[in-house]
């Protein structure tokens, strides 16, 4: 089964442009049919049709809780109050909620997010701590991909 | 005494408001506010940018309606250009603007508004959200995640990304649409008309409940503003500016967007940092309007598509005469132009010119001064610029769908509380009623005005000593 990759943020806030800015680079290299990249600004419903042919979905976001540049990893659960207090947009939770509500598929799910420098407006480029961790966040990424569907895990 | 319920926040994320209730000594409303407690500044920060930039920048000031930014900001840049922008290129950003009406109408319809709609104002708040109109009524939000993705599948295959596409330019589009791409589109409208239409049947089924809704929720006079076809024609995405009254009389008529100046004034208060448009002729506040899809509806003389024209007709009769006042019916009129979007997109996509080449106009700036307007899905958007002659942005004015209706809000929730908030004893039935009169008009707070089934909400009553008396809490995990 496919490996979804969304990465989600806003490109003209400074670090909040990782997610979609490593998405849009990996989408650019990749020719892995196994794999589907999207980019986005945020996530809505309509991205869930996308998730229930995968097995495992890889999500990437800038953090405001952990030190710029430090890379966390964390396995996600369905969470129908995740965190987001509207529909306009939806915490990758509530996307696995709802997913797992309407059509019974819950895929495995992790967030990979790095600590946010800066989220000025009107700044397109990331800062340099968060730029100098991507290859990091590959390793990851790439870790994540090496695992079987049946691996198990919290923490990667 | 008399005191002050304070419901905060409205929303939590990005748009933050907060409404507040201010009681008379028998606990009656006397009066309520709708505050826009966020400040975000984009017409200062885009001071000294690149003309060029703006719609990319002004594009990102939402997630959900980003089209509608980036069609009035490019045609502001086609009027600091000068150029009238080749016919297959606006045929292409119409397709785009009706494929963003189409899916931001289904959110607000399917995910925002149905909890409310179906499973009733008074539902257990436990239950009464998305996940539980998952659980009765699974066919109906799986629909509207299908008419969302159908939307956003247009947006894509059009634009190349589905959130901020950069393939609306200044002068026209950047490139043709190919055969292939109309075709896929095309492939997708059937299975969103149906999807359409059987909403919209279902939603009449359901009408004769919210005769008490409809008759309190946001039911006054007031104007209705909106961009109007020259034949007098729903329109979204050019066309010219009428105003109509209460009674239906037409203001305003075939006014050019570009003289918007002339008929809206801009207010502010000390409790809000959204605007307070108004109807110039008629002063503030008493030039209180709305937009929108209720204003749009009603101001049309028709739509001009088959399906939509019988649900406009249909529209008309929830009013014995003149334009439909409540805003209880903009939920109605969303659902009757997720219909003609639909529909006209295929008309659009079946032009003979549509796949034609030409599509962009090229200039330099002929102007110090553009303005561009467009129905975004939540109402008329004006994006208004001056620059300096190297092509600086000098200055730039905003006037968004949401603020518009800000008077109207207001006096909605003004109207709501008055009818079923009994100060000396706070519930969850009024609670939800305040929430739900705002979400008729679907306001963007920045993309933040609605919750996921709850909205974290606190209201406070307290004293002209601003003492605690009584508080009512609710959050997502209750």
């Amino acid at each position: 089964m496919p490996v979804l990759i969304l990465g989600y943020g806003s490109p003209i806030r400074g670090d909040d442009a990782f997610g979609p800015l490593l998405a849009e680079q990996l989408g650019a290299e990749t020719s892995d049919p196994r794999l589907r990249i999207h980019a986005r600004h945020i996530l809505t419903a309509d991205l869930i049709p996308e998730l229930l042919d995968c097995d495992r979905v890889i999500f990437l976001d800038a953090a405001l809780d952990t030190a710029p540049g430090e890379i966390r990893c964390q396995r996600l659960d369905p969470s129908r109050t995740g965190g987001s207090s509207m529909a306009h947009f939806l915490d990758p939770r509530e996307l696995l909620a709802w997913c797992e509500a309407l059509y019974d598929h819950r895929p495995r799910a992790w967030l990979l997010s790095v600590g946010a420098a800066s989220l000025d407006y009107a700044s397109y480029r990331l800062s340099p701590e968060v730029a100098r961790v991507i290859p990091a966040v590959r390793v990851h990424i790439e870790r994540l991909l090496e695992q079987t569907p049946t691996e198990t895990g919290s923490e990667a | 005494m008399s005191r002050t319920i304070t419901i905060e926040p409205v929303t939590r994320i990005e748009g933050h408001a907060r409404i507040s209730l201010q009681l008379d000594d028998q606990g009656e409303v006397a009066d309520a506010r709708f505050h826009l407690t966020q400040f975000r500044g984009f017409e200062k920060f885009c001071e000294g940018r690149p003309y060029r930039e703006m719609p990319a920048l002004t594009a990102r000031t939402c997630g959900i309606c980003p089209v509608s930014h980036l069609l009035a900001s490019n045609k502001a840049c086609d009027h600091l250009l000068s150029v009238s922008i080749p016919p297959a290129a606006e045929r292409l950003r119409r397709v785009m603007n009706l494929a963003q009406l189409a899916q931001s109408h289904a959110l607000s319809f399917f995910h925002l508004s149905s909890p409310d709609l179906l499973l009733g104002w008074d539902a257990d708040p436990a239950s009464r959200n998305i996940f539980g109109v998952m659980r009765q009524h699974p066919e109906l939000a799986r629909d509207g995640i299908r008419l969302r993705q159908i939307g956003q599948q247009i947006i894509e295959t059009l634009g190349g990304k589905k959130i901020h596409p950069t393939w609306v330019v200044p002068g026209g589009v950047s490139e043709p649409l190919g055969a292939e791409q109309r075709d896929a589109i095309l492939g997708l409208l059937p299975e969103g008309l149906e999807i359409a239409k059987r909403t919209y049947d279902l939603y009449k089924g359901l009408l004769p409940r919210f005769r008490d809704e409809a008759t309190r929720f946001g039911n006054f006079p007031t104007l209705f503003l909106s961009l109007v076809s020259p034949e007098g024609r729903l329109e979204h995405y050019d066309g010219l500016l009428r105003v109509k009254d209460a009674e239906g009389r037409i203001l305003e008529d075939q006014v050019p967007p570009h003289e918007y100046p002339r008929l809206i004034g801009e207010a502010v208060e000390d409790f809000s940092y959204m605007k307070f448009p108004y109807y110039k002729p008629h002063g503030y506040p008493q030039g209180i309007y709305r937009v929108g899809p209720l204003a749009r509806l009603n101001n049309a003389d028709a739509c001009g598509t088959p399906y939509a024209d019988v649900a406009l007709a249909e529209f008309r009769m929830l009013q014995e005469s003149g334009p439909v006042s409540s805003s209880f019916h903009y939920h109605y009129a969303r659902l009757v132009e997720i219909i003609y979007a639909l529909e006209m997109m295929e008309r659009l996509l079946r032009h003979p010119e549509i796949l034609d080449t030409r599509v962009r106009a090229r200039a330099r700036s002929n102007r110090d001064e553009g303005i561009g307007v467009a129905e975004a899905p939540r109402g008329t958007l004006m994006h208004h610029y001056r620059i300096d002659e190297t092509g600086l942005i000098t200055w730039v004015d905003l006037v968004i769908a949401t603020g518009h209706n800000n008077l109207a809000m207001n006096q909605s929730i003004r109207q709501v509380a008055a009818a079923y908030v009994d100060g000396n004893s706070l519930n969850e039935g009024m609670l939800n009623r305040v929430e739900a009169v705002i979400r008729c008009y679907d306001p963007c707070l920045s993309c933040a005005s609605h919750a996921v089934g709850q909205m974290p909400l606190v209201i406070e009553l307290r004293d002209q000593r601003e003492r605690l008396l009584d508080r009512l809490e609710r959050t997502c995990q209750s």
